[in-house]
């Protein structure tokens, strides 16, 4: 765990030490305003080394860059500009890491938590924060099991598996039957290794079967994966209409690269939370095998000017606006939400704040928080598509910034 | 080092770990033993077949996943409870061992072909248990129910929310007791044939034989005792955390901590994996601290600076830190040193 600091030159001191001192005897009579709010530590877990370094890296930007930003914009308002302090944490990509930190982060006095990333890790650090009454905000973790647990210190501002597969189901049927069902026979391709594919594979074919899909065969494999060979070999036999795919990022760049360098060209690519198919960084690296790929995800309201504005301020810090940035984003933004509605750094208060949360000065696509049992249930996936150099919202409707094409062209 | 002080030196720490709660009232120094007891009886695990027996494993997440998951399963799918299940799932991590221990030895495999079967073996299971999801529940993993009920805690061996003493001691007892169950078979099997037979296999397997030692009955006994106790980890390991999956159970992470405490502490010495766990996790926290207020933001920086110091040890330290403490008593002692009786003497 360690803590980022903000520091300042000579000048800059000189500078502010002459401005306080000017201020202070202006104030004199009135002590309490002049005198500094304490900060209000935030805990931030991210799995930033190990197996999930990537994505917790980019985690980790997310969630610092909210606190820069609501310092900058005065702190927290209700508690006189209080600033945040974020006490980094790395989970090491293990849970019983990430509920030692969680130890640590106790100590250290944080008034709530944001992580942890996987659902594995996070199901260990809401545990263990519960422990203390720790307000935990599980920023990426997608498992139902995370919120549905009765931990009231829990919460997770983005949707969970349950509604992304569902609204992924859905959203193919109508696009399929919208441009004339030209999609009919499913292969699914999922990682099989962590609770994410696993649960993805089986409620898709759930979904799709009644809905005249025919699943003509689950394909899994295990994560890490150097070799997606057979699997495309197997797909080119099979001949679907649809491949679906659910893996992490590194197997979602090698799984579509070996379809495009085994000319496999199913009529439509359709992933639920798929790794690589609406990252940026897979566009800008292998443009060609991104093309039409779709995928059921989270993702902001590409409408909203302060999403835009955080993609311009990751890209500029050298970084690629993926789904772990805004979410990340997002859950500390909900967190700071609840301190200033609290406006007390008390755990129970911030937790009273949380469960109350109406929140919604965000740019995702959810509208107002409404929080049941921890999650919130206004929270929804977004369907991109690769078009061009850009990643296209296609549904719903209220947030399309392109029409979808589908099926792709041959 | 004469039997009289080895005693009193396990007393006094096993006296200090009993009442550390007394001094430790810190969450976070207490997780922190937690996990370092934890990957000492890993490790103890491990060095009965590799330290004693010289049978070097690269698998040993093969027993602790199966312990954990078979302690696991049967409360999730069965209902069972979870002190039933515990033996349930030692047994288990024992069958294993004996599975594994009779197919390897029965056909002489040694050295780095042991080695490779456990891998082996551990990635096969890694392999079921991510395939047979009507019994493992595959990728998915498996969650237990969580128990709020401060007065179910003791019941459900779910100490996290349980009273206060539950709460902050609870899963330090726990591992404690296992370790020191663990401690205790390791230092019966040092004084009885068995061991003695077990390290003259390790020695040199043939002159053994050539003595009339049963070198496979042998090896399997240690390969059983051995998984016994790793599975045990793997018991405390799912009561603690409430979830496992085939990566936590089967993947590489475990059978690398299991080898490197005994390996830094002391091969073949009783005391060996809890002085390299504590080394080890003590120098991780270190590392983290330091490099953290030189450098801050720089995650990994201390996994490197933790590397150098790993290197260094093994460079400089074959017998392990326990060597190396055997060493400063005798020179403080004055004692002649010792004839070789273990990888190192303690």
């Amino acid at each position: 765990m360690s803590r980022k600091s903000y520091t300042i030159d000579r000048r800059q001191f000189v500078a502010g030490a002459a401005g306080t001192a000017v201020i202070a005897s202006g104030l004199g009579g009135f002590p309490h305003i002049a005198k500094a709010a304490a900060p209000i530590k935030i805990g931030v877990i991210s799995p930033v080394t190990g197996f999930l370094g990537f994505s917790g890296s980019q985690c980790r930007f997310g969630a610092v860059t909210a606190i820069e930003e609501i310092n900058a914009g005065g702190g927290i308002k209700s508690l006189g500009g209080a600033k945040l302090e974020a006490l980094l944490a790395d989970a090491q990509s293990k849970a019983e890491i990430g509920a030692a930190e969680v130890e640590k982060l106790n100590e250290a006095g944080v008034a709530a938590i944001a992580g942890s990333y996987s659902s594995g890790i996070s199901l260990a650090t809401t545990q263990a924060a519960a422990k203390y009454g720790i307000p935990h905000c599980v920023d990426v973790g997608v498992n139902d099991k995370i919120v549905g647990r009765g931990l009231d210190n829990t919460f997770r501002f983005g949707p969970g598996f349950g509604v992304i597969t569902k609204l992924g189901v859905e959203r193919l049927i109508d696009i399929n039957n919208a441009a004339g069902k030209p999609t009919k026979s499913v292969v699914i391709v999922h990682e099989n290794t962590t609770p994410f594919g696993s649960y993805m594979a089986g409620l898709m074919r759930k979904g799709l079967e009644p809905a005249g899909f025919e699943v003509m065969e689950v394909l899994p494999h295990p994560t890490p994966n150097k070799d997606f060979k057979n699997i495309a070999l197997k797909i080119k036999e099979l001949n679907p209409d649809l491949v679906i795919p659910s893996h992490y990022y590194n197997e979602g760049v090698l799984f579509l690269r070996t379809l495009q360098r085994q000319r496999v060209a199913p009529k439509a690519i359709y992933s639920v939370l798929g790794g690589a198919s609406s990252q940026y960084r897979f566009l800008s690296e292998f443009p060609e095998a991104a093309q039409y790929v779709m995928d059921s995800n989270h993702w902001y309201n590409p409408k909203n000017p302060k999403a835009l504005a955080l993609r311009k301020r990751t890209e500029a810090a050298g970084k690629h606006y993926s789904y772990e940035v805004f979410l990340a984003y997002t859950a500390v933004r909900f967190i700071a939400d609840g301190i200033e509605r609290a406006g007390s750094a008390d755990r129970g208060k911030i937790i009273q704040a949380l469960a109350s949360s109406t929140w919604d000065g965000h740019f995702m696509p959810y509208g107002p928080t409404k929080i049941v049992n921890g999650q919130n249930m206004a929270a929804q996936s977004l369907n991109m598509q690769i078009q061009g150099k850009e990643i296209e919202v296609v549904a719903p409707a209220e947030y399309m910034t392109k029409k979808a094409v589908f099926p792709r062209p041959a | 080092m004469s039997e009289q002080t080895r005693i009193a030196g396990w007393t006094v720490l096993l006296a200090l770990l009993v009442l550390a709660p007394l001094a430790i009232t810190s969450g976070r120094w207490i997780e922190f033993m937690e996990l370092t007891l934890f990957v000492a009886v890993l490790g103890q695990g491990w060095n009965i077949l590799g330290g004693f027996g010289g049978q070097y494993s690269f698998g040993h997440a093969l027993f602790f996943g199966t312990g954990a998951y078979i302690q696991a399963l049967l409360q999730f799918k069965l209902g069972w409870s979870p002190w039933a299940t515990l033996w349930f799932a030692i047994a288990g991590g024992v069958l294993v061992g004996a599975f594994v221990g009779y197919l390897s030895f029965r056909y002489g495999l040694r050295g780095s072909y042991f080695a490779l079967i456990t891998l082996a073996f551990a990635e096969a299971f890694h392999v079921l248990s991510r395939s047979l999801v009507a019994v493992t529940e595959g990728g998915r993993g498996v969650a237990l129910d969580l128990n709020l009920d401060p007065d179910r805690a003791l019941t459900t061996f779910q100490f996290n929310f349980g009273g206060d003493f539950l709460k902050a001691y609870g899963f330090y007892y726990t591992i404690l007791v296992i370790l020191m169950l663990a401690y205790a078979a390791t230092w019966w099997m040092e004084h009885t044939r068995f061991g003695a037979q077990l390290v003259a296999v390790r020695e040199n397997e043939d002159a053994a034989e050539a003595l009339g030692i049963d070198a496979f009955r042998v090896k399997l006994g240690a390969i059983c005792l051995s998984a016994a106790i790793t599975a045990a980890a793997g018991v405390y390991y799912t009561q603690k955390f409430l979830f496992i999956d085939p990566g936590i159970a089967y993947g590489p992470t475990k059978s690398v901590e299991a080898l490197f405490a005994p390996i830094i502490g002391g091969l073949g010495t009783v005391l060996g994996p809890l002085v390299g766990a504590l080394f080890l996790h003590g120098l991780g926290e270190f590392a983290k601290e330091t490099i953290g207020l030189v450098w801050e933001d720089r995650p990994g920086l201390d996994l490197i600076l933790f590397g150098v110091v790993l290197i260094l040890v093994l460079a400089f330290l074959p017998r392990g830190l326990v060597g190396l403490l055997d060493l400063a008593w005798r020179r403080l002692s004055g004692a002649a040193p010792a004839a070789r009786k273990g990888k190192a003497d303690a």
